[in-house]
């Protein structure tokens, strides 16, 4: 059974777009990362999903069941964290959680929540209003995770978060994937996603540019080349005219490193003209694959 | 969608709802008990009886419409006491829980950006709207009887030279009651529509349109036609005191409002997206 699926969403803001046709489903237990810069519809698709947001046209369902709007659809087993977490500044986290803890019939998560505060290390006791952004954050995870639900569905889950509680989250993630939950992991932080999802969606002004596994989303990308130059060698100029894609990256008195788009083969003939000491093929982050999505959309609409 | 999916009615919100708003309630509903028996220790003393006609004489017209009009004459206790019933700063009290409440519950966990975990748990969008809608008209109706039982208190607290119809001030009570949940659903209709600005700054304007317009019919007599548009029309004191029966047409006017607002407001909140 696939735990989200979302089928030809488009949501219009009057004349703006927050999605258009979006398409895509994700299976149960995996960790999905949806991609996008701000603005892009990762918020508004979600909102679809959990209900919150009534779509122009087109439909989600969520863990078997079709969203309806207004209508808490399987939220008691939906984990959801918004991107902009807020919650009653003039009362204790503790006092929070547990009011939101009863409104979907979940008493007695005492020991959940326990548990998370002190792998979160976030003293429960605490107002609100009186705890750093981070800390804030952490009271959102703990709201997210202390039902133990089956589906997750995480907003910018570590925005604000220092690296270390970073990787707790991460780990917690893993964890319940492990267990058998789904995750939709929306970030645009690229390194989190490539950390523990398997597939990622890339979306682009309501979008979708891009749907598949991470290291196929990585090689999509440009691909890049370091080349090194025999000592008498004078580097040649780069033919940006007969080799389609190319440019340059860096360029210093012995090295040249380029960025191509497809086959290597082209730029391999091209430099075996030359006296060539030594090649490194530097790997590709998703970041510089996920600009280079964004470079390459922005360029075909042009 | 089967039933099992359906979402229970959120209790725990109601508490939680009701709680954050029990303070602000107790103390207007302490400051208008407060009020009728200061009203009632006042008007059960001829002499101050006296001086309080004298001065209310000296005020201009409208203001003497606005606190009872031609009712405030000695010798009529009934009419006195009912002062503290539409005294503005009563009115006031009141106009603050209708408006502060449900632009507080709805209007302002949206703006707060707690609306959105709300809603993200096993909670139907009509269901929140229910647990506002009944924190509001309820916690209206209930000032009004804490208003009447004021009234009671006071006659036990003093010696009046005559007696004191309370019979007349639960009838009042009751109709009141009716026009204040009114003014709450109004309020809650404006609460589902508006930003929590927007929202109070509408339903303030309303009531004082309406407030005036009741003055104004009232006070002027070519204005008179302009009454049935003030839902302050609807409670019309010396009628209630001098007619036995209930004002059944005025109460159901007021009951079509409250209902017609309240359901305007429900369908429009759960058609809306919430600016979350």
């Amino acid at each position: 059974m696939k735990a989200i699926e979302v089928k030809v969403l488009t949501k219009r803001y009057g004349k703006a777009v927050g999605v258009e046709d979006l398409s895509f489903d994700v299976e149960e237990g995996e960790i999905f990362g949806y991609l996008g810069p701000n603005g892009s519809g990762k918020t508004t698709t979600i909102r679809c999903m959990m209900g919150l947001l009534r779509p122009t046209s087109g439909w989600c369902s969520v863990l078997g069941k079709r969203v309806m709007h207004g209508r808490a659809t399987q939220h008691r087993r939906i984990g959801y964290l918004p991107g902009d977490f807020q919650i009653w500044p003039g009362r204790t986290a503790r006092k929070s959680l547990r009011v939101l803890a009863a409104l979907g019939g979940g008493n007695g998560l005492k020991k959940k929540r326990e548990e998370l505060s002190e792998r979160l290390d976030l003293d429960l006791d605490r107002k609100v209003g009186t705890l750093s952004k981070g800390n804030r954050q952490k009271v959102g995870i703990i709201y997210a995770f202390q039902h133990s639900p089956d589906l997750l569905i995480l907003d910018e889950p570590t925005i604000g978060l220092d690296p270390l509680v970073r990787q707790t989250v991460l780990e917690l993630i893993r964890e319940v994937a492990a267990a058998g939950a789904t995750v939709l992991l929306s970030s645009h932080d690229l390194s989190e996603v490539a950390a523990v999802c398997r597939r990622a969606a890339i979306l682009r002004e309501g979008h979708l540019v891009e749907l598949a596994p991470i290291p196929q989303i990585v090689q999509q990308g440009e691909r890049r080349l370091k080349v090194w130059f025999a000592n008498d060698a004078k580097i040649p100029p780069v033919p940006a005219d007969s080799l389609d894609g190319i440019r340059v990256i860096k360029q210093n008195a012995e090295s040249l490193e380029v960025a191509y788009l497809g086959s290597a083969d082209a730029v391999l003939k091209w430099l075996a003209r030359f006296g060539v000491d030594r090649i490194a093929t530097p790997q590709t982050s998703l970041e510089d694959a996920f600009i280079q999505y964004y470079r390459r959309e922005a360029g075909h609409e042009q | 969608m089967n039933n099992s999916n359906r979402s229970p009615f959120p209790f725990a919100l109601l508490k939680f709802w009701t709680l954050r708003m029990l303070p602000a309630w107790l103390l207007i509903a302490f400051m208008i008990f407060l009020f009728q028996i200061a009203i009632c220790g006042v008007v059960h003393d001829n002499e101050r009886v006296k001086a309080l006609i004298q001065y209310v004489e000296m005020l201009p017209a409208f203001i003497k419409a606005l606190m009872g009009g031609e009712i405030l004459e000695v010798g009529n206790i009934a009419g006195l006491i009912a002062i503290g019933y539409q005294d503005p700063l009563v009115l006031l009290l009141y106009m603050l829980f209708a408006v502060g409440v449900p632009t507080a519950l709805l209007a302002g966990e949206i703006q707060r950006g707690t609306m959105e975990l709300i809603l993200s748990r096993q909670t139907a969008k009509l269901h929140v709207y229910i647990c506002a809608g009944l924190i509001t008209i309820v916690g209206m109706y209930a000032l009004v009887l804490v208003m009447f039982s004021g009234t009671i208190v006071a006659t036990k607290i003093y010696d009046f030279y005559q007696e004191v119809p309370l019979y007349f001030f639960f009838k009042i009570a009751i109709v009141g009651g009716m026009l204040a949940s009114a003014v709450g659903g109004i309020a809650l209709l404006a609460a589902a529509c508006f930003r929590r600005g927007m929202a109070v700054s509408l339903t303030v304007a309303f009531l004082v349109v309406e407030y005036f317009i009741s003055i104004i019919s009232d006070w002027w007599p070519r204005m008179e036609w302009m009454a049935p548009l003030s839902i302050f029309n609807y409670v019309d004191g010396p009628e209630i005191f001098e007619n036995p029966g209930w004002p059944i047409g005025d109460m159901c006017v007021l009951l079509s409002i409250l209902t017609i607002s309240t359901i305007l407001g429900g369908i429009i909140w759960h058609r809306r997206d919430l600016p979350l």
